[in-house]
């Protein structure tokens, strides 16, 4: 039971304070004109706000973000060309959505439609989509060294994670005001990020601009970046003198939003006749979308980083590759290059049992690291080899492996660099904190208040846990990556000592007491540059039926999770997290057809699961103390990752059909 | 062309002029400030705008304001006065909400489907919620939510 969480009260009551419940005076309501084909060129173009008026391109702010080749990166508005079905070409205004989306026609756009690229396979032997470029090859890197082996056992493989859409249930959104200086109230996990981007893109000086964080319903890797409608909405707020407000549409979402996974991989295993892994080769290709920067080129090489999972495998090479194609750039979706990894080198252990006829996880077991260990790719961590060994035992894998479960570790490297922002202030009798990375459903205001409180000994009735807002913090980074309960946490606690230790010095001794009575104002920048990696592992059960039906009946869970600051919340984000990735597997697809036109028109069509069915979950916590004061480890990412890859095997066990990509179709499970 | 309506909203009488084309959820939430009915899709799937209309859940999107004329509507806001309504007060304790966007709707889907059934089953409570999406909460906790609401209000 939860009687802690106060802002939810607002929730239940229909009194959030999203993003599109902002209605101020004089507000003008933005409809955006998209591009109807993958690919053109653009001959003319008239109406509205559109590229001949407003230049600029985005910059790439957030989680992932790479600074990418400049004539590559997305306009904010294109004027020559468009690449991606659904980019905005231009903007119009009236004072209700409805009269806005009338505005909509009188924009008049010719197009020379082009052939499109959009597939990885077409990328590669497509001339390139860009003018600028000899390829379409976004990035091509290698990580690893090369090696020669010969081994008794060879095994290769390739695997595909198609794309899926990230679909929070509260679309994009902002509203952006302008009286000299703009203000922006937004829907997002970094505000800071958000007025990186929008200064960038508009030329704005930090001081001429506020972002403001809104309620945020859901994001899930969507709302840390940058979009061409946020500086839009921005530029015409400053041009027309009015408020703006721009609320995403699903269908706009869909199409024009970044979705995730969307990797390639190939896994070429060497080992000998026992099981042990000599070596790993493998080429990791991200279908980047039509624009690099951030996670387009981001990915592939995050991706390779992790392609040796949590084994000792002391050889290793791999070619990372993201590609363009004509289709809405790639974004993070939660796990953001662990699932794909984890999904590759998995899939392959389960290959390489069956081929030795080994007990997957006893196979896992030899290959594990006895201690600390640094893959050649570039991943740390712990002795690997006693937790998957406890992970079987805490799951009972042996008294249940005749129920046929898919088993499946992973290293969660969670975002920790390069650390996060907290200022608490301390005025009449109450404590404010700000953070920089802020709550997209995770309720980061419960661990803040709990460690605020026994870091001051106050009692968290009187702690008010603020929203992001870049005038409130200097700096900041953002919510994603697994990072908040560890850096953020982390942060906090550092405030909080920090004052205790100014009351200390001042008042001679610490009483809360005296604190209260007194004022205290205190930022810190809490650096982290080493990454805080942890192991999971997931036992998952799965049964078919005749029609190719999938119904999972159990996820187990094993996590690492450190201190676990709330146990609640803590399975809430297994089971969410778990639900998404057996979304994945199951249902969950971003579709176009040969000419980049998207066959995906609803949220149902993306494949979101639905309540009518849930398996029973089984949740167990290693909580071994991480290095931090405050002993939490990442969590957020962990099911995306380990439920997608033991759910495959799972299916695989009970049909006999080899699984090599996601979304598994009934269709492919009946061999049709 | 505009048309007056008169819509009973949470036990007020609105009588409004609205464009034929206007939608039930945008009188809602436009027209009246009522902004606890969310709209989370224009295809009628995810469920964040359900409201009671006439005591029957329905997704307010698809509703034109016009075809709510003389009839009553019940939204979130509607739900609670002094103290939380039981099925909003489970939501809370059992954790059945992370980013609350879809919450509204769940509750007002839940309340409905108590109004009409008090002790549902497992799978019923399932299929009730079939029409509401949640991207965060895996739906464990929410069904464990309408299953408390009920007991405590048959208690």
């Amino acid at each position: 039971m939860m009687s802690e969480l106060s802002t939810v009260d607002m929730f239940v009551r229909g009194r959030g304070r999203f993003v599109d419940d902002i209605n101020l005076l004089n507000m003008l309501h933005m409809a955006v004109v998209r591009s109807p084909f993958a690919r053109a060129k653009i001959l003319s173009i008239k109406g509205g706000i559109n590229g001949k008026e407003l230049k600029g391109t985005l910059e790439s702010v957030g989680e992932g973000a790479t600074e990418g080749a400049a004539r590559t990166i997305e306009p904010v508005l294109p004027v020559d060309m468009v690449n991606y079905l659904g980019q905005p070409v231009a903007a119009v205004f009236g004072s209700t959505l409805y009269e806005a989306q009338d505005e909509m026609s009188g924009v008049e756009v010719e197009y020379e439609p082009l052939k499109p690229v959009v597939t990885i396979d077409d990328a590669l032997s497509s001339p390139p989509i860009h003018p600028y470029t000899n390829s379409n090859i976004i990035s091509d890197r290698w990580r690893g060294k090369p090696f020669e082996i010969s081994a008794p056992v060879e095994l290769e493989d390739e695997f595909y994670n198609k794309r899926v859409a990230t679909n929070p249930i509260e679309t994009r959104g902002i509203v952006a005001s302008y009286d000299g200086r703009l203000t922006v109230w937004i829907s997002t996990q970094s505000a800071h990020a958000i007025k990186e981007g929008l200064c960038s893109a508009l030329n704005l000086s930090p001081g001429d601009v506020r972002v403001i964080q809104t309620d945020t319903g859901g994001a899930f890797g969507l709302k840390g970046g940058l979009y061409s409608e946020y500086v839009i909405a921005s530029y015409a707020a400053m041009k027309f003198r009015r408020p703006v407000k721009w609320i995403e549409t699903r269908r706009e979402h869909l199409m024009a939003s970044r979705p995730g996974r969307g990797a390639k991989g190939k896994v070429k295993l060497y080992a000998d006749r026992d099981g042990k892994i000599l070596g790993l080769k493998g080429e990791v290709i991200v279908d980047g979308g039509a624009y690099s920067g951030g996670m387009a080129e981001f990915s592939s090489n995050f991706i390779a980083m992790q392609m040796t999972g949590p084994y000792a495998i002391e050889k290793a090479h791999v070619r990372a590759v993201s590609v363009f194609t004509n289709k809405v750039p790639i974004g993070p979706y939660r796990g953001a290059g662990r699932p794909e990894a984890a999904f590759f080198i998995e899939r392959m252990m389960d290959r390489l049992a069956d081929e030795l006829h080994m007990d997957p996880v006893e196979l896992r077991i030899k290959n594990a690291a006895d201690d600390r260990f640094k893959s050649p790719l570039g991943v740390e961590f712990e002795d690997s080899r006693s937790f998957i060994q406890r992970a079987a035992s805490e799951l009972n894998y042996s008294s249940r492996k005749g129920e046929k479960p898919g088993f499946a570790c992973f290293v969660l490297v969670p975002a920790t660099q390069p650390g996060e922002s907290c200022r608490i202030v301390v005025r009449d009798g109450r404590v404010k904190v700000w953070t920089g990375g802020n709550s997209h459903g995770q309720g980061h205001d419960v661990f803040v208040r709990k460690l605020i409180s026994q870091e001051l000994q106050v009692p968290e009735s009187i702690i008010d846990v603020e929203r992001g807002d870049t005038d409130m913090l200097e700096e900041g980074v953002g919510a994603w990556g697994s990072r908040s309960a560890m850096v953020l946490g982390d942060a906090v606690v550092s405030v909080a000592r920090k004052i205790r230790d100014q009351a200390e010095k001042e008042l001679g001794r610490y009483t809360p007491e005296l604190l209260l009575s007194n004022r205290y104002d205190v930022y810190n920048f809490q650096k982290h540059e080493r990454p805080l990696n942890s192991l999971g592992a997931n036992m998952v059960f799965a049964e078919v039926d005749e029609m190719g039906m999938v119904n999972v009946r159990e996820v187990d869970a094993y996590y690492d999770v450190g201190v676990p600051l709330n146990r609640d919340m803590v399975e809430g984000q297994i089971i969410g997290g778990s639900i998404q990735g057996i979304g994945q597997v199951l249902s969950e697809e971003i579709a176009y057809d040969s000419q980049g036109q998207l066959l995906t028109a609803s949220i149902s069509d993306a494949g979101l699961r639905t309540a009518t069915t849930a398996p029973r979950f089984v949740i167990k916590l290693a909580d071994s103390r991480s290095s931090l004061p405050h002993g939490a480890k990442g969590l957020g990412e962990s099911p995306t990752i380990g439920v997608p890859a033991a759910l495959v095997r799972a299916i695989e066990l009970v049909t006999g059909r080899r699984i090599r990509e996601t979304p598994v179709r009934p269709e492919y499970l009946l061999g049709l | 062309m505009e048309r007056e309506v008169s819509i009973k909203v949470n036990g007020k009488l609105y009588r409004e002029k609205v464009e034929p084309r206007m939608l039930l959820v945008h009188f809602i939430r436009e027209r009246l400030g009522l902004t606890g009915t969310h709209i989370g899709c224009d295809t009628t799937n995810c469920g964040a705008c359900t409201v009671l209309l006439d005591g029957r859940a329905v997704k307010s999107c698809t509703v034109l304001a016009v075809q709510a004329d003389g009839k009553e509507v019940t939204t979130i806001e509607g739900l609670d006065g002094e103290k939380l309504n039981p099925v909003q007060q489970a939501f809370l304790d059992t954790h059945a909400l992370q980013c609350g966007f879809c919450t509204p709707g769940m509750i007002m889907t839940a309340y409905w489907l108590l109004s009409k059934k008090p002790d549902p089953s497992e799978q019923e409570i399932r299929d009730a919620l079939s029409g509401n999406l949640c991207r965060c909460t895996g739906y464990v906790n929410i069904v464990r939510a309408v299953q408390e609401a009920s007991r405590r209000m048959r208690k």
